[in-house]
């Protein structure tokens, strides 16, 4: 059972209990990727942003009757009746308070941050704390699809459909700055309603090699492999969910020497990612400065595994 | 009881071995078993090839006998067409052994019949309409197989630079390449091929070493993707997998002393890349062959000086045994590149 109680009886807390999850800027890789038994799964490995965060409050009470706010977070609201029958407590009620940084409907993955944040803070008002795999099957069953944000930086490759992890790479994802920024800043994305790409058998085999680059990547902690896999990864979903503008991305990280391209696959997102090492104040802005001059909004620095004070930003 | 254990995917994946500080080989047991296992899980799961039907391929060489362990373990029947001179009769006993019908047809020219094998092929499946060919010649699963070697090297190596193999029916190297180049553009292809194959534009005629090049072109041949193409003599295969077991004690068959040769040599004349290649077999079936000195003897003009480095060729012609000639491909089609007058 993974989960720790202290306490027998549920605490009523008169203080708010909170819990909080990140955001993330889309994916490294996705496609289809074999299970050890040679079935076949929808997969990705995600790019966690620890600077976006959901925050989830609750209290919660007898009632019987748990609300949230703002209202239209339902899939929240779900995840934290989940969160509290898994627990042994589906009678109780209460209050569950969303306050989050991260943009809605852009491939932030704000909606699972929101869900794992309140799994969380349903664990912590009753003294207990979920397994990132448990917090994982209980964001699946609220929202359909989910992704791995509940390992937080932990690389892996993860099934979002089920919610199971077809591979632990061992380790974060290396270092590299990310450079994210918009295509098309009014196209919002219902991630649910999208039709799943169907892969070709060579895509399929294809995606074996990225799965090899990025465990690689993540053993050597090499920035450079993550950015070939994952350029390749947004290559094959341009055939399948095309995003306006990826030519002119191609062109920008080609002429600024970025390691890669990095997309939220079925969002608007784009990133090119820079060597941590060599992104000087300058070339950084250089790039900003091309991105501005082609018309790309919302642009952002997002350093990855990098520590603090030895990136100049 | 939940295993994460598969015999023949263990047996499908190579060893890695170092032939040079910047040269890393694939050392096979079975090489075959990689397109062979999944030609027959696509047609399985596609429903294409049904539970005890009949299949049928024409080989005499290790496709075969990776086929016949399949077959065996999964419950087919198995009809594999061969010619006289290509098969030995202890390759025949295993074969027949694992319950493999085999049919050796005669080949009064030397150089396979494969056009011969086709037609008995063909005849099979006429009176059959349920028979499965695995067509390893065409098949896309057989080039597309090879993703999981394209896999192991970059788990194993991260960037590549070059690629080396040998070719046959096109799948290993043309499979391997096409993944890797899409991850790497820059990746450079070296084709290992033998003289009188006419794989790339030699004229046909009795080859030597066995189990590499081709009397016929499969479609799974990939001209475009082959920066050079490389023919080692059979002479020079031998030494080189002498030398690969005497100074390294990696045991394989001559086709991978070939692809050895070729692969330590790149790797020597581009210190700064890293080489991959490819050996596909054991050396346990040559044996009583290319492993043995009385039989190594009665060859006209062996013993013979091992060759050091090839020499690049002009114009396409096919040499002797002990020779080994490179050619500057470039990535061309094969009627893009002037080929020789057929002579045979």
């Amino acid at each position: 059972m993974p989960v720790v109680a202290n306490d027998p009886e549920p605490t009523m807390l008169a203080k708010p209990a909170k819990g909080c999850a990140f955001g993330h800027h889309g994916e490294l890789l996705q496609g289809v990727f074999e299970d050890d038994r040679g079935r076949l799964h929808r997969g990705l490995v995600t790019l966690p942003i620890d600077s976006l965060r959901s925050t989830a409050w609750i209290v919660l009470d007898g009632s019987g009757k748990l609300g949230v706010e703002p209202p239209s977070r339902e899939k929240a609201l779900r995840a934290a009746q989940l969160a509290l029958a898994h627990l042994g407590y589906p009678s109780l009620g209460g209050r569950l308070k969303i306050e989050s940084d991260i943009p809605v409907g852009h491939g932030y993955g704000s909606s699972t941050a929101d869900v794992v944040a309140s799994t969380r803070a349903v664990a912590a008002a009753l003294g207990a704390r979920f397994l990132p795999s448990t917090s994982s099957r209980l964001a699946v069953a609220a929202e359909v699809a989910s992704d791995a944000i509940a390992f937080e930086t932990e690389a892996l490759l993860f099934a979002q459909r089920e919610g199971v992890v077809l591979e632990h790479f061992g380790g974060s994802l290396p270092p590299f700055v990310l450079v994210g920024f918009k295509g098309d800043a009014t196209a919002g994305v219902d991630t649910l309603e999208l039709v799943p790409a169907r892969y070709s058998p060579e895509e399929i085999q294809l995606f074996r090699v990225l799965r090899g680059m990025v465990g690689r990547s993540v053993r050597y902690q090499d920035a450079h492999l993550l950015g070939q896999a994952a350029t390749m990864s947004a290559r094959i979903s341009q055939r399948h969910l095309p995003k306006p503008y990826f030519d002119v991305v191609v062109d920008i990280a080609a002429h600024h020497h970025a390691y890669g391209i990095q997309v939220a696959h079925s969002g608007s997102l784009f990133g090119l990612m820079l060597d941590a090492q060599s992104a000087s104040r300058e070339n950084i802005h250089t790039i900003i400065a091309a991105l501005e001059n082609r018309g790309f909004q919302d642009i952002g620095i997002f350093p990855i595994n990098v520590e603090e004070g030895t990136h100049v930003l | 009881m939940s295993f994460d254990v598969d015999y023949f995917r263990a047996l499908e994946t190579p060893r890695l071995a170092r032939l040079g500080p910047n040269v890393v080989a694939a050392a096979f047991p079975l090489m075959k078993l990689m397109p062979a296992r999944f030609i027959l899980d696509q047609a399985e799961k596609s429903g294409e090839l049904k539970a005890g039907a009949h299949i049928v391929e024409t080989t005499s060489g290790t496709f075969g006998m990776a086929v016949a362990l399949l077959a065996a373990a999964r419950g087919f029947h198995l009809t594999l067409v061969t010619a006289a001179t290509l098969i030995d009769q202890a390759y025949q006993e295993r074969l027949e052994r694992l319950g493999a019908k085999v049919v050796a047809l005669a080949d009064e020219q030397g150089d396979g019949n494969q056009t011969g094998r086709l037609a008995h092929l063909r005849a099979v499946m006429e009176n059959e309409p349920d028979t499965f060919w695995t067509r390893q010649y065409d098949s896309p699963g057989n080039w597309q197989s090879y993703a999981r070697l394209a896999e192991l090297f970059v788990r194993s190596m991260g960037q590549v630079d070059w690629l080396v193999g040998c070719i046959g029916t096109g799948g290993s190297l043309c499979g391997t390449g096409t993944f890797l180049r899409q991850v790497y553009p820059h990746l450079k292809i070296a084709a290992v091929d033998t003289h009188r194959s006419v794989l790339f534009g030699q004229p046909l005629g009795k080859r030597m070493l066995r189990g590499l090049g081709n009397s016929v072109l499969p479609a799974n041949v990939r001209h475009h993707l082959v920066d050079e193409v490389h023919w080692v003599g059979a002479y020079a295969a031998y030494h080189s997998v002498h030398s690969l077991f005497r100074n390294q004690g990696i045991f394989m068959g001559p086709t991978s002393g070939a692809a050895a040769l070729v692969g330590k040599w790149i790797g020597r004349t581009n210190p700064d890349s890293v080489v991959a290649v490819i050996m596909p077999d054991e050396g346990h079936r040559h044996a009583n062959t290319v492993y043995d000195d009385k039989w190594l003897a009665t060859l006209p003009g062996w013993p013979c000086t091992p060759v050091r480095e090839p020499e690049t060729l002009v114009a396409i012609e096919p040499r002797d045994e002990w020779e080994w000639t490179r050619f500057e491909w470039s990535r061309r089609l094969l009627d893009e590149v002037p080929q020789p007058i057929a002579t045979s």
